[in-house]
């Protein structure tokens, strides 16, 4: 199966910021605030994390059991 | 946080009875007890995140935690999963599903049935609230 890694987490932000939007606000409008500050937050933070640890090696793959 | 952000408006207080059966229904139900509470919207909307986030997870063969003697962090995981209630159960002990350590997405899959289980852990005590009447 082939797994992109990048829609992976897109999805995953996607449920978790969704979630959380609902639970925590209660007005639309406030819900679709909160919803782009944690969806955008998770996706950009990601990205971004991922091009800070682009320099570092990756070192051998793990071994499978 | 502005204080004015944080929904404090409160809904009447239905006792500690309605409260503890709104947070075992939570429990062994995702969005049961937002349903039982009749937070229809909002029990359907937490129901079908938890359920795609339980479906991606066992598709991607993420591992399903079980205590282990001496490791505190499987234990840890347990809690976790099990928060999704019925279905850990299910999955535990009547399907026996383990998940795949090989699998290209055992990793992913794993941080999704953890997080199913951690949100719903989440709806209890909101359920918990709502009923008790410090949220709406």
């Amino acid at each position: 199966m082939m797994i992109s890694h990048f829609l992976l987490m897109v999805v995953f932000a996607l449920i978790v910021s969704v979630f959380f939007s609902l639970l925590w606000r209660r007005e639309r409008g406030a819900q679709l605030r909160l919803f782009f500050q944690l969806f955008l937050g998770m996706v950009l933070g990601g990205l971004a994390l991922a091009w800070l640890m682009y320099p570092f090696p990756q070192g051998p793959p793990a071994p499978i059991p | 946080m502005a204080e004015s952000e944080i929904p404090v408006a409160a809904g009447p207080n239905l006792g500690i009875p309605t409260a503890i059966a709104a947070a075992v229904i939570a429990w062994l139900i995702p969005g049961g007890g937002h349903l039982y509470l009749k937070r229809w919207q909002r029990g359907v909307a937490f129901f079908v995140l938890i359920a795609v986030s339980v479906f991606l997870g066992l598709k991607l063969e993420g591992h399903l935690y079980r205590p282990v003697p001496g490791e505190p962090l499987a234990t840890l995981g347990t809690i976790g999963q099990a928060g999704v209630g019925t279905v850990y159960g299910v999955l535990r002990f009547v399907t026996h599903y383990e998940g795949d350590l090989r699998g290209p997405g055992f990793e992913y899959g794993t941080a999704f049935l953890l997080t199913a289980g951690l949100m719903n852990l989440l709806l209890v005590f909101d359920a918990w609230d709502i009923a008790v009447g410090k949220k709406d």
